[in-house]
Formats: C-alpha cells, structure tokens, sequence
C-alpha cells in the first residue's frame, strides 16, 4: 500500500536551550518490502539536517540547532510504498545455523547486547520451545514470536529505557521496544541471529493494532519488532506487540542489534532545562483501494510486485 | 668485562645492546665506552644530576597512577644512551614503513572500502566486528590519502638473538614522542662531546613534519593554509605535557572540547576575536570521548557535533576515528598476513609468537603452558592488564586461566622474548637493564619514520615491564647516519613556522 | 587568543588586585584598631567587608562579626573564593592554563606566591602580628604588577590581565569611598587616614592637599586624580588603553570601548563641588554599577563568543512520548 506518514517530535523546555545536536531516524528503508517514494525533514527554529547513512544502513539526518529556543519541532514526512515479505520456502534446522559461513555472517546479531542481555530464564523458555518446535528453525521463531505475545501484557509506563530483558520477562509488562528486545534475546540464547527493528504500523491502535478503517488516518507512536535471520532465506520479519506478521501496514526505518543502534531520536541539548517530549506519527493511506489482510492480491499491483507475487507462487508449486 | 668503568658489568645470557658475549663492547659502541670509561665515575654522577635538573627545571614529568593517589614524577632518563648503526635501522625503517602502510590500507579498506581482506578470508569477520576498537560511527567516513595511523607508535623489542620483533602496534593515541625530543635536548646538554664524535641523526624536525602530515589531511576545501590545531581533554590528563608540547612545536594552537563549537556542521574555536574556523583536528582523545552526540554521551572533554562536521567534510582528524581495531592484539597476530595481502610482501620486521586463544588447539596449548607465557588483554594500553607466566604468582595465574576461559576473544598470548639489555645507572651501579623501542611513523604524504624513538628502560632489576606509568626509565636513542650521507638537513621549503625546541 | 584563556587572565588579574587590597584593607584597619577599642573598631571590620562586597557572604555563614573571623574569612577562608588564599590560587592556577602566553619570570613569581602562602602558617599570622603576611601579599601582588609591566609585550595577553586588574581597582576604590564616606565629614582626621592608607594614597594626597579632611578634596583625589595610579579615573583610563589594544587599528569603537569610554568621561567632568553636596552615594553606587556593567560588557564581547554550555541527552523511544 501506499502511506504517507508525518513524524513530528516537539521537545518543550522549561528554560532556554542555546544549542542542541540531534540524530533524526524517521526514514523509511526501501528492501525487498518497500520502496520509499519521498522524504523530507523540517525543523523549527530552522537548522540544515545532514544526511548519511548509518553502519547499519539507516538513513540518519543529523541537525544542529544554535539559536535559542524553548520549543524544538522537528518533523519528517515520508511517502512509501510497501508490501509482503516473499513467502519463505526454506525448512533449515538447527544444524544449519552452524555453519560457519552463517555464523560469521551474522556474528553482530548473535552476541547479547545492553537490551538484550539474556539470563536464565530467557535461556529456559528458549530452549523449552526449541524442544518442542526443533529442528525446524521457523517454526522455533515463530513460537518465541508467541511467547512473547503471550507472556507480556502491553503497558505504556511501565518500564523504562534501563530496563534489562530478564526483568521484562519477569514483569510481564512492557511496550512495543520491550517486545521486541524480548524476542530478539530469545532467538540469540539458543544461537538465532535476531536484530531489532525501528519502524512504523499503520494502525489505529498502538495496544491492538488493528487494522485502521476506510479513509481514517492513524494517530500513533513509532514501533519496533524483530527480525530473525533464516538460513537460506534471509531475515524473517515478525511483529510479537500485535502478534501478527510484518506486512504492508508495517513501514520499516531500519535495523540494529537492538535499539542503541536505531533510536527515532537522540541528541544533546545545553542548559538544565527538563524537556517535555510529545511526539506522535500520523498516517494516510494514499492509494485508493482497501488491501485486506488476507493473500488477495491488490486489485491494482504494480508490475514489479506482480511479477515477485507470481515467483512466489511458482516456487511454492515447486516445493509441493 | 675489561674496560675499567665498566668493569664487573655482565651481559649474563641476554642479548646486550653494548657487548657481545665474550664481553667485548660492540664496534659502534666503542667509542661511547671509551669516552664514560675517561669521565670517571665523579663526572659521570655530576652529569646525572645535572640531567635530572634539566628535566626538573622544566617541569618534565609523567604520572605514575597508584592505588592511592597519583604521584607525578621527573622524567627519568639514564645517561648511557642507545646506539643503533646506519645499517640496523635502515631494515627497521624499511619495516616500519611496510608495516603502517598496511596498517592504512587495512583501516581504509575496513572502514570505506570493499572489506576485501574478510572477504576473501585473511581475517575473520566476527573478529573486527567484536573488536572494541571498531567504530561503526567511522565507516563510510574517507580520510584524505588514507592516512588514518597520521601517528604511529610501533613497540618493537630485540630477542635473545638480536633480532627485532613488532611486540605492538599503537596507532589510537601512541604518545612518548615529546620524550624523545627532551631526551635529545638534555643529552646534549649533558654528553655534547659524545655527540661531535658520532653522527646522531636529528628528530627535532618532529614538530614541522607533524604540521605538514596534519595539513596534508584536511579537507580539500581548506585551501593552502589550513587551520591545524591539537584537542587535548584538558591539564589533568598524564599525556598533557605532550599535547602542550606539541603544539607549541607546531605553532598551533591548544584547544579543549569547550573551546570549540560546531555550527552547520563546521567546526570554529572560540576566540577573542570572534569564531576561527578549524580545518585539522589533532585529537589527544579516545574515539569514545570525542562526540557525545555519538560516542559515550558523559563526555565533557568532546565536541558535540564533530563526527557530524567529520562526515559533512568539513573538517579531518588525526588520528581517524576506528583505528583501534587496527592495534586490538588479536588483529596484531594477523598483521604479517595482512602486509601479504596488501602489498605482496613478506613482513620484513616479525611478531612475536603469538597464540590466539579462541582457537581451540592454540588455547589448549597455551593454558597447559601458562606459567610459561606472557597474556594480554586485546585492547588495552600502557601495560595494564599484562601478567608475566614465569613472574606471577599461583593466584594470578588462576585468574588469567579464568578469563581465558570465559572471554577467550579478549585475550593474545606470547611467547616471553628474552628482551634485550642495555647498560644503564642503577642503585646497584652500572647494570644491564631490559629494554624495548618505541619508534614513530608519521603518514603524510609519504610514510616517514623519525630516526630513532623512545627507548624505555624496566628500572627494576629483572623486570621486564618498561612503561613509565609503572615506574620505567628513558634512554636517548642515537640513529647513526651512514658514512656517505650527510646528517638530514631541513626538508623542503614549506612556509612553515619555524619551531624551536623550547 | 582563545576566549577561554582571555578570561581566565581577566580574572587572574581581578582576583590578584583583590588579594593586594583585602591584604592593605585589614593591614591598615589592624593598625587602626591599636588605638581604638569597643564598638567604633567594630564598624570598621564591617566596613572591610563592605568595601570588599563580601559582607553577605560573611553573614551567611553565621559567625560573630569580630576581627578574628572577619580576617580568617578574608584571608585563609578556602570556602570563600574571594579570600587571599584561594584567590592567589586561583590566579596561579589560571596562569598555569595560559602558561604559553606568559614569561617564564610571570609564571614563577605567582607560582612561587601561591606556594609560599601555602607553606606559611597563616593562623598563626592572624592571632599574633599580621604585617608579615600582609607585607608579603602586597609585596608580591606588586611584584607581579612590576614584573608583567616590565616583561610582557603588550598584546592580548598583557591587555588581558591589565583590564581585569583595573577594573577590580576601580571597583575596590570607589567602594571605599562609598563605605567610608559618611565618617569623612566631621573633620575627622582618623577617618581621612584610614580611608586613605587603605587606598595607600595617603602620602600622594598630602603632596597635593597636605592634612585637608575636606571630604571634596578626598573624593577628588581618589575619584579624579589623574596621576595618582588608584584612583577611579587612573584605573578607567588604563583600562580604556587596554580596550583599544585589544579593539586593534579599527577607526569605529566597539561596544565595550562606548561605555567605559562615556563613564570615564561623565567621571572626568564630574563637578565635585556638586558631587558633594548631591546625593553621594547614590551617585557611587551608580558609578560601582557602571563598572561592574563594563565587566560584563566585556566578558559577552570577548569571552562568551558561540556560547558553550553543558549539554544534557534527549532521546525519544518507539510507543512512548516519554524521556
């Protein structure tokens, strides 16, 4: 589907900030999911944002404001166009995720990081669902995709940035970042390349995410899910906050090992102020037709997607 | 031992600088020994105090960090210097230079280039990325001429059988150089007769050819006279004397975090006289205090805003950002493979024997030989952390044995080279002590390696730990020019200041 | 030069004639104290306070206003950054920054007077005879006056340190004026003395108005001499002629250079004989503001260039709008 999405982040100070350097990750990728269309950054007091990508291929706008200021308004409006990851026709096991070639590849992925530290309780659960699920690696994900879902109950305000991972699974509470540092830790404890992924959902319910109704326009937060690496396929992309697949409603940004390595935004500011952060995402869905969730094809593809869609549907044929 | 003075000094089974085995003094130290055996021991202590005068008076000191406080110390320089003839160092030079040459292109190729050497499988992927030292925030950041080790200290120390070998490579911060010039300076103050008799070559160009390396970094856009100046995180660190030193040699000036400011992505120093754009950075920084907007965001002593500057190509630093996982220890062992690889040549000055400890066959070897070898951990600096087999106790060596087996990525084990000695005045009068080298290597427009470097004395009996912040000494070291050549004279003529040795 | 070292030689000059006048203000009050018992010598340590601006500082700390107290908060107090003790301090210590700017004798002198008060037993100074350690400060800060004068070039540096030494002169002056003014109009010789050995003015004023108590011709001379170096006037001029070594050969003044130069000249043409029978200390609370105003003029021109602040972190998280 096509979306229009416009990220705006106000900082409200309570005194006069003279400078402030910030990094800006609102953009959305384009991969084998999505194509960005359009994309820009305005920033008031005005500043010049400096574009590069990021080690891990993020685009990131880094803005230097030095005129003082008591509100700082940054906004990104991008339009992309998304759709279904390609259907995965691999079965790997176990055994495959040992090959050297795929461990190096992926090294940075499997190691814990300072949100996705594991413990024994992590490790346990893993394991029990690798008992249960193995050898067959996506089936194993897609039940730590569950777990997650299932153990965590979806509480904005109950945790904060520190928190470690154990201790999200021992509270059993958290919001979308907490989900997925979860799920990325889990699929790491028994040796499953996972990275975290910063994005946006079209929805018109962060708690639910359902799906938002005809011509409505969806208010919301960022996001974050996971991804899994898949031996012969590349990386699975899973959402554990609503349970559901990545699909076109989600709007990828970028990735990172966990969410140190992607943050919307993170800078400095000078002075003692206490800043008062509001931010909010809206998004328009821009082309004129409904897709369901269902595999119905969008009634007006685009000959790119059309042609994959029928690969796809030829290698499932071939696997049968 | 014969020669009257230094009569009753043993060599014992070590390699010594001044005498072969059978006690004779090295042909190009023959004249050295002539000369201290005349002074008689009155004159010799005489000139001791009054080296240790020169460095007082000037305030030359180092800080020896302690358990409980920090004690700041005159720097302490024997008098009976290094020699090293024409013909030695011209193979050490030739060797330096192969090996920051690929030092550089190793860097470049890591941080901007294609990674061709983990590609086709020199070194291993998983190695670099779990280096500490690999700074994610610098790929895709190019460096003027790829001259990213713009500074270079290589260790090098001398075996039983005097052969030189890389020990190893500091291409972050290497400092020691300021050391190098007072030595110099005081020695001759102290020895000038020695120095009419032999043909030392001279490093007080240091500070000219930094400045020219320096400007031959900065962005194209700075035209001919680019604004160089050194960031140093301020009085308290050990190293200040250095980076004052420094830029007063160059001319430039002394800047800390807080006197710079990062406005659309260019980098100005507050001045009196309004914002002064700066063009070159010296950085006497970590990577991990350079930009809290970046790196760690406690950082006071950084620049916010400068790696956003660094990627607008506004301004370069030297050292570039990333260079620490060029000196990690476990990507030292793979250097010699590397000079291969880059420049199709066999590394003319070796490691080391090096083990690398997460390869199961070399760990197992080397935990059966613990009390045999030296471990280090990978990336730290300054001696720290190293613990000697054959000198530590039961307890340490447990520990060691302890974080090999949990954190083997972080751990090199060598080889204890029988370091060389040197003659040098001790408590216990003249006596050989260990010694090692630390040579410096400037990357400007060519690859230049200053004549000689620090020599670092152990000043403890049988020790082999030389670096000062654990109580070492200094020794001048004498590079001799060979006989046909004259003694370099000032390089071309750049309009640069000229810096005195103050 | 960069902004930092430009101030932190401002200041090493302020805190430096600080030092210079605390030490003479308690010197010649000690002195004065000899003669005079009970409640008149208090007042006069509460004057010293007062001329030094410190006399809130000194209350909140509680203790009884006596000379012993007044005396170790003024000189050997380390919590007060105003004391002798951790002026000289910091004057060394800011030297020690901008040690490349400075001769090696400038360097040695202040670090040698900073050691040397270290070394010495100040308490004791203060309980039993003070004039060898005030003679010592004074002795030393004028040391250091020479030694600048005679071995600096006079560039940015020397131009520096010259303001900030001034202006705290003119400060201390025209505050000792304010303080000690009421006591002047009574024909009281004592008083004339005191406010005048204080400035160490006395022997220069007798050469022009031998044992005058008229408090026109004190206010004259401290407020308007144009050759004696401690008057108000003496210390804006020489800190007008810094100002223009610093501003260069441009022909327009800068903004520092426009307001000293108006209240330099508004004091120059000052009628005393009005100024005496106005509103006095109005009128010099006024001219101590103005001062203090050229301060801070100076600092926003030359010191806070591209302001530099602490910075704190920001950063937003996915599905909360929380820090």
């Amino acid at each position: 589907m096509r979306l229009d999405v416009r990220y705006r982040t106000t900082f409200l100070y309570n005194g006069l900030v003279r400078e402030s350097h910030n990094e800006l990750r609102a953009c959305p990728a384009s991969d084998d999911r999505q194509q960005l269309i359009a994309y820009r950054v305005s920033v008031s007091p005005s500043a010049r944002a400096l574009a590069f990508t990021d080690y891990w291929g993020t685009r990131v706008d880094a803005i230097g404001v030095r005129e003082p200021h008591d509100v700082l308004e940054i906004v990104a409006e991008a339009a992309v166009e998304t759709g279904r990851r390609r259907p995965i026709v691999a079965s790997p096991t176990f055994e495959d995720l040992k090959d050297p070639a795929f461990v190096d590849l992926h090294s940075e992925y499997l190691a814990p990081t300072r949100h996705t530290e594991w413990g024994r309780s992590i490790l346990t659960q893993a394991e029990r669902l690798r008992e249960l699920n193995g050898p067959d690696v996506v089936r194993t994900v897609l039940a730590l995709h569950g777990l997650v879902g299932a153990r965590l109950s979806y509480t904005p305000g109950s945790t904060t940035i520190g928190i470690g991972v154990e201790d999200v699974l021992a509270g059993g509470k958290g919001v979308c970042q907490d989900y997925a540092h979860l799920a990325v830790a889990l699929c790491r404890s028994i040796s499953i390349p996972a990275r975290y992924v910063s994005g946006y959902l079209f929805t018109s319910n962060d708690a639910t995410g359902e799906e938002v109704q005809d011509g409505a326009v969806a208010r919301v937060q960022t996001h974050a899910w996971f991804e899994a690496a898949i031996p012969g396929f590349g990386w699975f992309p899973l959402d554990p906050t609503n349970r559901t697949e990545v699909a076109a409603r989600h709007v990828k940004i970028g990735h990172g090992r966990d969410y140190d390595d992607v943050p919307p935004l993170r800078g400095l500011y000078s002075g003692t102020s206490v800043p008062h952060v509001d931010a909010s995402v809206e998004i328009r869905r821009m082309d004129a037709t409904r897709v369901p969730t269902t595999t119905v094809q969008p009634p007006t593809p685009r000959a790119v997607e059309s042609r994959r869609r029928q690969e796809a549907q030829q290698q499932q044929q071939q696997q049968q | 031992m014969t020669h009257g003075f230094f009569d009753g000094y043993l060599t014992e089974d070590f390699f010594d600088e001044a005498f072969e085995a059978d006690g004779a003094p090295r042909p190009h130290y023959r004249q050295l020994i002539e000369r201290f055996t005349n002074l008689g021991e009155d004159d010799i202590r005489h000139r001791r105090q009054l080296g240790e005068d020169v460095f007082k008076a000037r305030g030359i000191t180092f800080t020896v960090y302690g358990e409980h406080e920090d004690i700041e110390r005159t720097w302490p320089m024997d008098l009976f210097p290094r020699i090293i003839p024409a013909s030695e160092w011209e193979v050490i030079e030739r060797g330096l230079a192969q090996r920051v040459t690929a030092l550089n292109r190793f860097l470049d190729d890591i941080y901007v280039g294609e990674q061709a050497a983990i590609n086709d499988g020199i070194v291993p992927r998983w190695l670099i990325t779990s280096s500490s030292g690999f700074e994610r925030e610098a790929v895709n950041i190019p460096v003027p001429n790829g001259a990213r080790c713009l500074v270079a200290g290589i260790d090098l120390v001398r075996d039983r059988d005097g052969i030189y070998r890389v020990l190893e490579d500091n291409i972050r911060n290497p400092s020691g150089i300021s050391y190098v010039l007072e030595n110099r300076a005081a020695m001759m103050k102290v020895l000038p007769a020695a120095f009419r008799e032999h043909r030392v070559r001279p490093v007080d160009q240091y500070g000219r050819a930094l400045l020219r390396a320096l400007r031959n970094v900065a962005p194209p856009a700075a035209g001919d006279s680019p604004t160089v100046a050194v960031l140093t995180p301020g009085a308290y660190n050990s190293a200040y004397f250095e980076h004052a030193f420094l830029a007063r040699q160059m001319g430039v000036e002394l800047v800390e975090g807080r006197d710079l400011v990062v406005d659309d992505h260019v980098v100005y120093m507050r001045t009196t006289g309004g914002l002064q754009r700066v063009d070159v950075l010296y950085r006497r920084i970590d990577d991990a205090f350079l930009d809290p907007v970046v790196f760690r965001n406690d950082s006071t002593v950084g620049v916010p805003g400068l790696m956003a500057a660094l990627r607008a190509g506004t301004i370069s630093i030297a050292n570039a950002a990333g260079n620490g996982v060029g000196d990690d220890k476990a990507v030292y062992a793979y250097v010699p493979e590397l000079i291969k690889y880059y420049l199709g040549e066999e590394a003319i000055i070796p490691n080391a024997t090096t083990y690398l400890l997460w390869d199961p066959d070399q760990r197992k070897h080397v935990l059966d030989r613990l009390d045999q070898l030296v471990v280090k951990p990978v990336a730290e600096s300054g001696g720290y952390g190293i613990v000697i087999g054959p000198k530590a106790s039961d307890e340490e060596l447990a520990v060691v044995r302890h974080n090999i087996l949990t954190d083997p990525r972080n751990y090199i084990a060598q080889e204890v080279v029988s370091l060389s000695r040197s003659p040098s005045f001790t408590d216990d009068g003249l006596a050989g002590r260990h010694i090692d080298l630390r040579p410096f290597v400037l990357t400007g427009d060519r690859v230049e390696v200053i004549p000689g470097g620090l020599t670092r004395v152990a000043m403890r009996a049988g020790s082999l730990v030389v670096n000062s912040s654990q109580g070492g000494g200094s020794k001048d070291t004498w590079v001799l020019a060979p006989i046909d050549q004259p003694i370099d004279v000032a390089v071309d003529g750049d309009d640069v200041p000229e810096a005195e040795l103050v | 030069m960069l902004a930092r070292h430009a101030e932190s030689l401002f200041w090493a000059g302020r805190y430096l004639e600080r030092a210079e006048g605390t030490a003479r203000l308690l010197d010649v009050t000690y002195q004065g104290s000899l003669q005079v018992a009970g409640g008149e010598g208090r007042d006069a340590w509460a004057h010293v306070l007062d001329v030094l601006q410190a006399r809130k500082e000194f209350d909140r700390r509680g203790r009884t206003l006596d000379e012993g107290a007044v005396c170790t908060f003024l000189v050997t107090d380390r919590s007060n950054p105003g004391s002798i003790v951790s002026g000289v301090a910091t004057a060394r210590e800011n030297f020690r920054t901008v040690r490349e700017h400075l001769s090696s004798e400038m360097w040695e002198n202040v670090n040698g007077f900073h050691l040397d008060l270290q070394a010495r037993n100040i308490a004791a100074d203060l309980t039993g005879e003070p004039y060898a350690l005030y003679d010592l400060v004074k002795v030393r800060c004028q040391t250091l006056g020479g030694v600048a004068a005679q071995s600096m070039p006079r560039d940015e540096t020397y131009s520096f340190l010259r303001l900030g030494w001034m202006i705290e002169r003119a400060l201390i002056t025209c505050r000792l004026l304010n303080v000690n003014y009421a006591s002047l109009g009574h024909d009281d010789y004592d008083a004339m003395l005191l406010t005048l050995r204080s400035a160490s003015a006395l022997e220069a004023y007798r050469r022009s108005f031998q044992s005058s108590t008229n408090p026109t011709h004190i206010a004259a001379f401290l407020l308007q001499s144009r050759s004696f170096p401690r008057s108000v006037l003496f210390c804006l001029q020489r800190a007008e002629h810094s100002l223009e070594n610093l501003a260069g050969p441009s022909t327009s003044r800068n903004r520092a250079q426009r307001i000293l130069g108006r209240i330099r000249s508004q004091l120059e043409f000052t009628d005393i004989a009005e100024f005496v029978t106005g509103d006095v200390h109005a009128t010099l609370d006024a001219l101590e503001q103005s001062i203090c105003d050229i301060a801070d003029v100076v600092a926003n021109q030359y010191f806070r260039v591209g302001s530099e602040y602490a910075l704190q972190s920001q950063y937003v998280l996915p599905g909360e709008a929380m820090v």
